[in-house]
């Protein structure tokens, strides 16, 4: 059964209608990586998933079950999300930051978020920076700290909203390199992306959007090596001539 | 005894002859600001968090309804005691209440009230605006870790609402110190009410008001140079420690935090 399954998704905001019909199932352990042009509905669908857009039609299974008709806050936990604006907290340390959700939501004892917290903190090498200020850090170690954060909820799926996008290009590769590591870790993620290299190298399949439709899917071999929409031709010639 | 000549043998005289009054009102102006700084704060985090509640497509009629029907008096409140001088609500809530409740509140108790509420109103405003400062990133991501609306607000936007609105808040206390002054028509012994009495007796206005004018003075500058050490305290220190290195775990470096 799929982790995530979406039928029939619709969005509009007033009359602009930015997804008109998305299907997609995501397994268990897949990397699911997104990719279109601007404005093709790329966000907005991996942002219907995680609640924080209401889809206005359609509907999204999580284990089987309709979100419709669940708490937000419940099945959010379950669902990570790293925003490209990272959105670290301001007003706590890195430390904290991982800690806050596991002791608040998950109701671990402070001891159990403090350890976990610094295990993850590890794991995407921002250990020793657990007691600096978000202001503090790079864009690319706030990154890796909000990675952190989204890992120490223990989600089922972890959603990444084109992670890459607002840093410097001499940090996109620190931030790729733990994401590589969490995919062959065999978590579930769908990312949304405009690294190709990424999507080529890492993700099991590869969806491409185009004007709020899924355009075409497949593994990345399909895709990149042999792409039957002409709009993904354009599109991938257009990207990966640069 | 012989009477001062000069206007500082005066002021030294009021002083002495004075002083018990002075510090019992220089004492009530202090407790009427920051009591009434303080409530009015807490008034005014209700109300902004009130009136912050979203109404959304899904909700219930009466939910809906509800909500609509709290924020419209809300507003009401905010425009009523910000479109009037704290000086007319004071004689309106104090002889009103008298009258039409048949409340008789002592005047320190019922200056204390009006400046809460009148203090209220302004907080409202000035919160909301600090809420509504906060990014909607950091709203989304309480929320996408699983937070409510409520732990979102508690733990992420209101400390860093509150770290912001600091200077606002800081002049209301300012304002509130000087403004009391207007309670002494409903007969508060704040620092104005004792000089007017102080006054009177030798008829000496401009030497009691002056010695009060620095009192103010006094206070006002002393809270906000305090303000300014507990915003300075709120913001932490500038630098952080990066513990352990590759060739020791104690090794712990200081970085310089950039602002």
């Amino acid at each position: 059964m799929a982790v995530i399954s979406v039928s029939h998704l619709e969005k509009s905001f007033g009359t602009h209608e930015v997804l008109k019909d998305i299907n997609l199932d995501v397994e268990q352990g897949e990397v699911v990586c997104i990719i279109g042009a601007s404005g093709s509905g790329k966000s907005t669908m991996l942002r219907c998933i995680n609640l924080l857009e209401k889809p206005t039609g359609g509907s999204i299974l999580f284990n089987g079950e309709d979100i419709g008709g669940v708490a937000p806050a419940g099945y959010r936990a379950k669902v990570g999300m790293v925003f490209q604006q990272f959105n670290l907290f301001d007003n706590m340390t890195t430390l904290k930051n991982c800690m806050i959700g596991q002791m608040k939501v998950l109701k671990r004892s402070k001891a159990e978020a403090q350890q976990i917290a610094e295990d993850f903190l590890e794991k995407v090498g921002m250990r020793a920076f657990a007691e600096a200020k978000p202001k503090q850090l790079s864009g690319g170690q706030k990154q890796r700290v909000a990675i952190a954060r989204a890992l120490c909820m223990s989600p089922d799926v972890l959603l990444f909203d084109e992670p890459t996008s607002a840093l410097d290009p001499e940090m996109v590769g620190e931030v790729l390199a733990v994401m590589k590591e969490l995919a062959k870790s065999g978590l579930t993620m769908i990312v949304v992306t405009h690294e190709m290299a990424f999507a080529r190298d890492v993700a099991d399949r590869v969806v491409f959007m185009d004007e709020g439709y899924i355009a075409e899917q497949g593994t990345s071999q399909e895709i990149f090596g042999n792409p039957k929409n002409e709009r993904t031709r354009q599109f991938l010639a257009r990207v990966l001539e640069k | 005894m012989a009477l001062p000549t000069t206007f500082f043998g005066w002021v030294g005289f009021i002083i002495s002859e004075y002083s018990e009054l002075l510090i019992g009102g220089l004492l009530s102006t202090l407790e009427i600001a920051l009591l009434g700084t303080v409530i009015g704060f807490l008034i005014g985090l209700l109300v902004a968090i009130l009136r912050t509640i979203p109404i959304e497509e899904g909700d219930s009629t009466v939910k809906k309804t509800l909500l609509r029907i709290l924020r419209g008096i809300l507003n009401i409140y905010i425009e009523v005691f910000r479109g009037t001088p704290m000086m007319v609500q004071a004689m309106v809530i104090y002889y009103g209440s008298l009258q039409v409740l048949g409340i008789d509140m002592s005047p320190g108790f019922a200056g204390i009230l009006i400046v809460s509420i009148n203090t209220g109103a302004y907080m409202a405003e000035i919160i909301r605006g600090g809420i509504i400062s906060i990014d909607a990133g950091q709203k989304e991501a309480a929320y996408s870790i699983g937070m409510t609306h409520w732990q979102s607000m508690v733990h992420v936007i209101l400390p860093q609402a509150i770290r912001n609105i600091l200077p606002s808040v800081g002049n209301e206390l300012i304002v509130n110190i000087k403004d009391s002054s207007v309670l002494n028509v409903i007969g508060v012994s704040e620092l104005y009410f004792m000089a007017k009495s102080a006054a009177g007796t030798y008829l000496k206005y401009f030497e009691t008001y002056f010695i009060i004018a620095v009192i103010y003075l006094i206070l006002t500058y002393a809270t906000s140079r305090l303000l300014a050490l507990i915003e300075r305290r709120m913001d932490g220190p500038a630098n952080y420690v990066i513990h352990g290195s590759q060739s020791s775990s104690k090794a712990a470096i200081v970085v310089k935090g950039g602002e």
